[in-house]
């Protein structure tokens, strides 16, 4: 890339390269600055954090696991300050959180062990550690309470996952590492550095791994109605499109004006009408007039809230409510690093709002001058209008939601985003 | 056979349709050249106004057809050795009808007006005279025009009007005649009540009425996509749609995208009105979905970009339809016709 075009525009890729030369502050601003502009967006964000805290991890100073979390936290909390619509920030973050707690409590079993013996730990932990921190809401059964019921495959996760009774203590969480040995925060660092690599892995692989089950969803003949395709879609219209012989009709809320010289999902397009599959693009906001010729709607979510609910591109919703009312499934793909452990605001707070001037022109100063334009950017979906999450682990239904959050976070740090507030 | 190069012409413009919707028709622009030579001038006219959209909703073609063979019937002369009654329709109403047809499919209020019409001309005795014969029928087709046309529009304005309650937040989408003369008789009763205006941005029709309303006082929260569609019908009092056409199954036939709104509104709780004259009913055709009639956006058939002009609302998403006569349930005008 030429030098000139990356300091007028730094992409994500030139800013990760530039982490290694930068000062742990100065890497944060650059990325706070492009979280901000709104240059570094959905799947972007969650890698970019990950990258962030690998730094933070790396280049901060800190002596023992209390710091190491407070560090994190405070960096996270910036991130997720600077792009309150991006839940993914959050996530990965907390990931990181746990995954401190899980290596933390490992070293800590490693020196205990010789004294004392695991059971008695695992009595003693939840009685003596909880008063050091305000406990998280309980909102759901303890993460060991679920855990037995996993059916999820966890040996992608063994670092991050929550052990299994007996391993570990299941709150091993805010440890007091006073007496470490700075041997022990060395091995420490290394051991999150790897976590975090694994937790990066896992984000650039979810697209690819979530594509593996194309052929199981879209069958022969199947009319399948994309919304606004993202990435993790058309990746996995792609790799259906290698084995199967279909019609993608692709829907978006973008009007005429938006479309430049290119056509909208030229590229996309092309792949599949190579593969032999037919494409329809649809200039066309209403849905419901298609829909009793599709067979399935799939589209992508920015988030995945605890009760099941999702945060998407706006218009999904219709096309979601359209298939829903004609019982046609609705398949949303979403990587598990999306999954929030929170609950979804209320509707009207959560939704995020565009630039109306792409609509309406300010031209015309004195028609427009009195009239209020919305021009929303995502929407909620109510989980009652979701059949399928197909996340990166196989598809899920709603249902088990709660044993995937369980997995993958732990209870300390579901408040995380409850300490955005705090400067 | 006639004109060689039309139907080759037709092929390559209907080549990008995808299959499945191959059976929709679409609009299409005759060069006036093309025409059949029995086509009269005003018809033609009206045939090119109509094939590229500048006569758009069905009430407005309704109007200027009847206007238009007002004028075929004026200069109409009955040749020797026929009657009216018997040459009229079938050498020169006919050809009118076929190249409207030709230019764009026929709306269904134009459908009951020729199938009126004809009924008329039919009645005729065989030696009605000529001159008694054409003033009887330009007296049908001004009172046609008066009554099924201005005053319905009136009466139903002047009905939607009266059920906006004061603070009211009524929802609609696009523009339509019945439901932007609606709003302004209530804000000139003295209501104050807010509308929030739901657009087609491949239409924008909306964002005029969206300026109206503006222009005469009336709060308005303009959308200009349906997105965020669900909370702001949520927000709402009630929904006031236009229709094009209703079928004997109660459904609405309506630019597309009505049906996601209005099954929006149902599902949030909300009420919704269809405004609509009893001319725009349809007794004899029942459409279940959106691929039984419709149309296809000719400025939007390219292998980039497919559109259907309208959809179909199933009656369950419907609460009440406003007509002239009545204001009921989405079957029971349908007797009105």
């Amino acid at each position: 890339m030429a030098p000139s075009q990356a300091s007028h525009a730094p992409t994500l890729d030139s800013l990760i390269k530039s982490f290694n030369s930068q000062t742990l502050e100065a890497s944060i601003e650059s990325l706070l600055f492009l979280l901000k502009r709104r240059q570094v967006q959905g799947d972007e964000c969650a890698k970019a954090t990950a990258h962030i805290l690998r730094q933070v991890v790396a280049k901060s100073k800190w002596r023992d696991v209390d710091q190491l979390l407070s560090r994190v936290q405070s960096a996270g909390s910036r991130l997720a300050r600077a792009a309150p619509m991006e839940p993914v920030i959050g996530n990965v973050v907390r990931r990181v959180l746990g995954l401190i707690r899980d290596e933390a409590s490992e070293e800590r079993n490693a020196d205990d062990l010789v004294s004392e013996t695991a059971s008695d730990i695992q009595s003693l932990t939840p009685s003596t550690y909880p008063a050091q921190r305000p406990a998280p809401v309980p909102i759901r059964p303890s993460p060991s309470a679920i855990s037995t019921g996993l059916q999820v495959s966890k040996s992608m996760f063994n670092l991050l996952s929550v052990a299994d009774p007996g391993d570990s203590p299941m709150t091993g969480a805010s440890t007091p590492m006073s007496q470490a040995q700075p041997a022990s925060v060395h091995a420490l660092r290394s051991e999150v550095m790897d976590g975090i690599e694994e937790i990066l892995d896992e984000i650039n692989q979810a697209d690819d791994q979530i594509a593996g089950f194309a052929e199981i969803q879209i069958h022969p003949g199947d009319y399948v109605l994309a919304y606004q395709p993202s990435r993790t879609v058309e990746r996995f219209l792609v790799k259906a499109a290698s084995k199967r012989r279909f019609t993608v009709i692709i829907a978006s809320l973008e009007s005429p004006s938006h479309t430049t010289a290119e056509a909208p999902y030229a590229t996309l397009r092309k792949k599949l009408n190579a593969a032999g599959v037919k494409t329809i693009n649809l200039a066309s906001n209403g849905l419901m007039a298609y829909i009793p010729r599709v067979n399935k709607v799939i589209f992508g979510a920015k988030a995945v809230y605890q009760n099941g609910g999702l945060l998407v591109d706006s218009g999904s919703c219709i096309a979601a409510q359209a298939a829903h009312e004609y019982l046609k499934p609705v398949i949303v793909l979403c990587p598990v690093f999306k999954f929030c452990p929170e609950d979804p605001l209320d509707e009207v707070s959560r939704r995020e709002l565009g630039n109306p001037s792409t609509y309406v022109s300010y031209a015309n100063g004195p028609a427009v001058d009195a009239l209020d334009v919305e021009n929303t950017v995502t929407d909620y979906i109510p989980p009652e209008l979701v059949d399928v999450y197909l996340t990166n682990l196989g598809p899920q239904t709603r249902h088990h939601l709660a044993s995937i959050l369980a997995d993958h976070y732990k209870t300390e740090d579901i408040g995380f985003s409850l300490q955005l507030d705090e400067p | 056979g006639r004109r060689p190069s039309v139907p080759t012409t037709e092929k390559d413009v209907r080549s990008g349709i995808p299959e499945c919707f191959s059976h929709v028709p679409m609009a299409k622009r005759i060069p006036t050249s093309h025409a059949n030579k029995d086509v009269h001038p005003a018809v033609l006219a009206v045939g090119q106004q109509m094939a590229t959209f500048f006569l758009n909703d069905s009430i407005s073609r309704l109007r200027a057809t009847l206007l238009a063979f007002r004028k075929v019937i004026e200069s109409y002369e009955t040749p020797k050795g026929n009657s009216l009654s018997r040459h009229f329709v079938p050498h020169v109403l006919n050809p009118q009808i076929e190249y409207l047809t030709e230019c764009r499919p026929m709306c269904f209020a134009m459908g009951n007006a020729i199938r009126l019409l004809k009924g008329r001309v039919n009645k005729f005795d065989i030696d009605t005279a000529e001159d008694e014969a054409k003033e009887d029928l330009l007296e049908w087709i001004d009172s046609l025009i008066i009554e099924r046309i201005t005053l319905a529009e009136d009466a139903i304005a002047r009905n939607a009007a009266e059920s906006i309650n004061e603070g009211d937040t009524i929802i609609t989408y696009g523009r339509h005649r019945l439901v932007e003369k609606t709003f302004l008789e209530a804000k000139h009763d003295g209501k104050s009540f807010d509308v929030t205006v739901i657009d087609d941005p491949f239409d924008r029709g909306g964002q005029e009425l969206a300026e109206t309303l503006r222009q005469a006082g009336i709060p308005v929260l303009y959308s200009p996509n349906l997105g965020g569609l669900r909370p702001k019908v949520a927000a709402a009092s009630n929904a006031f749609l236009g229709g094009e056409a209703i079928f004997a199954n109660g459904s609405l036939h309506a630019p597309s995208g009505t049906a996601d709104v209005a099954m929006a509104a149902m599902n949030a709780g909300v009420k919704v009105i269809v405004l609509c004259e009893t001319i725009n009913f349809d007794r004899d055709r029942v459409s279940v979905d959106s691929l039984t009639y419709n149309e296809i956006d000719p400025e939007r058939n390219t292998a980039d970009c497919f559109r259907l002009l309208f959809d179909n609302t199933h009656d369950k998403y419907i609460t009440g339809v406003i007509t002239e006569f009545e204001s009921g349930g989405g079957n029971s005008p349908a007797q009105a016709i």
